[in-house]
């Protein structure tokens, strides 16, 4: 398991796994440790959160160290209602688009991002590059792209995909967090991804061989087999990483 | 052949895809239209990369530097509040909002009547320097009477109303002789 997902049953206090709602009692009558657990817990996967959102990894760590401060200062406010991730994030998130805000820089154009036209927006494209993402991702290059492509995102945008495809959030709740309608997530989100297509789209169209190797799990790359022919099998691999 | 699509019926297939609809209008669509299964297979992949890429990054953050925030953190922590007036601070960052309303409200409330309130005169604040003028409101009873209008180098004009609602009510009108055209 990666480390951003340790998500939970961490054995504590001689082996026993806690539940975080325990924790969060122990935490909230001043128990230092049971915090220091609930932070052992989650940080990486909320540094993945912010450093999505934020981009800086130096950024995403000022983000973090905020949180759980804020977090611990309003504990007793938690009524565990959802559970703590959840509320954590929700910190995290709000600190992360707070800290867009105040560091605004100049932004990428954003698109209508209230509605979408059917006739002048353009349609997501029916190309993928196949086989399997998880081993994709050990090409440098991907990587490489994938971040490029995610920096000229704009904020709004890339707050969408972020929480959608790490947290796996409802368009509802997206909209909550975001304090807008529902329909404007499903436009962001909507815009975020064929963005993040089009820049991607050379790797699908021209792929490395060495990328074409990975893809196919290091078998010989037959050329009519290559993920970008159309005529390729669609059937997936399973990724590498399973979602949550 | 399938129709060309859309980035209105694109973006039905992105809810299909993310769980937030089961159309069955747009089940039927995936099952006939190669190009849209393949849609719903990028939206996923694109998915799988972002999260992948994030947690990877997430993964190669040094064990070393998140150990130094904890310290940080630990750092700021605030002590367990247990006497009493951490305990009525408690309650007060709780329910600062309903207090701060409930004050600034109070407040609003006693400045308004501050203001609104009957004034009482001031009596002997109207003169220039030292000079004390007293100042009395007085009631007429009867209705003055004017013996004489003297207005040099000007011209005055005397009007007597008399209404029956109102009363009786003298206008005195005196214009300037340089403002007067044609005198």
């Amino acid at each position: 398991m990666n480390k951003a997902g340790q998500r939970a049953s961490i054995p504590t206090h001689g082996g026993d796994p806690v539940d975080d709602r325990e924790l969060v009692l122990a935490a909230q009558r001043g128990d230092r440790d049971a915090f220091k657990t609930l932070f052992e817990r989650y940080h990486r996967r909320a540094y993945a959160l912010a450093l999505g959102v934020v981009r800086h990894p130096d950024d995403a760590m000022d983000v973090v160290q905020d949180a759980f401060i804020k977090a611990h200062r309003y504990l007793d406010k938690f009524e565990g209602n959802s559970s703590f991730y959840t509320w954590l994030y929700r910190i995290v998130m709000n600190l992360a688009i707070d800290h867009l805000r105040k560091h605004r820089r100049a932004n990428p154009v954003e698109l209508d991002e209230t509605r979408l036209d059917s006739d002048g927006d353009e349609p997501l494209l029916p190309r993928i590059l196949g086989g399997n993402p998880g081993r994709a991702l050990v090409d440098k290059q991907i990587r490489g792209r994938i971040d490029q492509a995610l920096d000229e995102l704009s904020e709004n945008h890339r707050a969408v995909l972020v929480m959608r495809e790490l947290e796996g959030l409802s368009y509802e709740d997206m909209a909550q967090a975001m304090s807008c309608s529902k329909g404007t997530i499903m436009s962001r989100l909507f815009h975020a991804r064929r963005n993040m297509q089009k820049r991607l789209i050379d790797l699908i169209d021209h792929p490395s061989p060495e990328l074409v190797a990975d893809l196919l799990g290091g078998q010989a790359g037959d050329p009519e087999d290559t993920p970008a022919n159309d005529e390729a099998p669609r059937e997936r691999v399973p990724a590498a990483r399973s979602r949550r | 052949m399938s129709k060309p699509s859309t980035a209105k019926a694109d973006l039905e297939l992105m809810e299909h895809a993310d769980g937030e609809t089961e159309d069955a209008g747009v089940a039927a669509r995936l099952e006939r239209d190669p190009d849209a299964r393949a849609k719903v297979e990028s939206i996923q992949e694109i998915g799988e990369l972002v999260r992948g890429h994030l947690e990877l990054s997430a993964d190669a953050m040094h064990d070393a530097r998140f150990a130094a925030m904890w310290r940080r953190i630990d750092d700021q922590l605030e002590a367990p509040a247990t006497g009493l007036w951490s305990r009525v601070t408690r309650w007060f960052d709780r329910y600062r909002g309903h207090v701060i309303t409930g004050a600034v409200s109070a407040g609003a409330v006693a400045a308004l009547a501050l203001i609104l309130r009957p004034s009482m005169p001031d009596p002997g604040r109207y003169g220039a320097g030292n000079t004390v003028i007293d100042v009395r409101p007085v009631a007429l009873r009867a209705t003055p009477e004017i013996d004489s209008l003297d207005t040099p180098g000007g011209t005055g004009t005397v009007i007597n109303l008399d209404d029956d609602e109102d009363g009786h009510t003298t206008v005195i009108w005196v214009t300037p002789a340089d403002t007067v055209e044609g005198i």
